[in-house]
């Protein structure tokens, strides 16, 4: 195996400049559409364990606060990965 | 109690979860995860020959930040995850009765009985420091037949539970027909 320098590592931005997308298609809504994939996914997951929380905590009051504050959390982190700002979440995020 | 009816005359003494410290324990990757974003620009800026990739950690740029949003909400979906498991994990004792209530991972529940009346055995085990000082341990309850057993792991104050169950044991002796 022929001797060859190692390459220096390309950083995402250069990878995503790479990136060949139809002209109808810009990265910005190309990386909303994965967002949203990936919160539908979400929706999923926390559907099917908020129905295991109601259906099995024993009417326990335990129940209510841990999803209202799954729901609260997980609606700040989206709001910041589509815009930037986390409702109070903000100033403790880079 | 919605999964298994209570007789008349029953109620429940006691219902155990596992120890908090073990709860703590499972959330621990989680929040090395959560930290991971805020710590590796800082820890690679200490190492000079990776310096350079700091900079790709560029959380004022909309991919940077919806990779971060995305990594943090799979984190606290996972953590909240545990804590669901962890909640709806369970060990009820009744006057007559030790249910365990087992959900391994949703869609997939188990609940079963043991009849006081039918325990022969009840062994606690505490083994560890940290386990001894914060009173972590198991439970084994054996009856007579030899091949059913509950084993309750990682119930806070053992000692307790099994005095409890012993006790519920005595005082409803066992009646025959003969």
């Amino acid at each position: 195996m022929v001797d060859q320098p190692l390459q220096p590592f390309a950083p995402p931005s250069a990878l995503f400049a790479q990136l060949h997308l139809p002209d109808t298609i810009s990265a910005g809504v190309a990386v909303t559409w994965a967002l949203y994939i990936v919160f539908a996914f979400w929706a999923l997951y926390t559907l099917v364990a908020v129905y295991h929380w109601l259906k099995y905590s024993h009417a326990s009051w335990v129940a209510f606060p841990a999803i209202a504050l799954h729901l609260f959390i997980s609606f700040a982190l989206m709001a910041y990965a589509l815009s930037g700002n986390a409702f109070s979440l903000t100033p403790y995020l880079p | 109690m919605k999964e298994f009816e209570l007789e008349p005359g029953e109620h429940v003494v006691l219902q155990v979860r596992k120890h908090w410290f073990l709860f703590l324990a499972e959330l621990l990757p989680y929040a090395i995860m959560a930290i991971v974003p805020f710590a590796l620009p800082k820890l690679l800026v200490l190492a000079p020959p990776l310096a350079q990739y700091a900079a790709f950690f560029d959380f004022t740029t909309p991919l940077m930040r919806a990779a971060f949003g995305v990594w943090l909400l799979v984190t606290w979906t996972g953590a909240w995850s545990a804590f669901t498991r962890y909640f709806l994990n369970a060990w009820v004792l009744t006057n007559q009765r030790i249910a365990t209530i087992k959900q391994q991972r949703f869609f997939n529940r188990e609940v079963s009985s043991l009849l006081l009346p039918r325990v022969q055995d009840v062994t606690t085990n505490i083994s560890g420091v940290v386990f001894s000082l914060l009173g972590i341990g198991d439970i084994k309850v054996q009856t007579a037949s030899e091949d059913v057993e509950f084993v309750m792991r990682g119930i806070p104050r053992p000692e307790q539970m099994r005095d409890l169950i012993l006790k519920y044991v005595s005082t409803k002796p066992q009646t025959t027909n003969i």
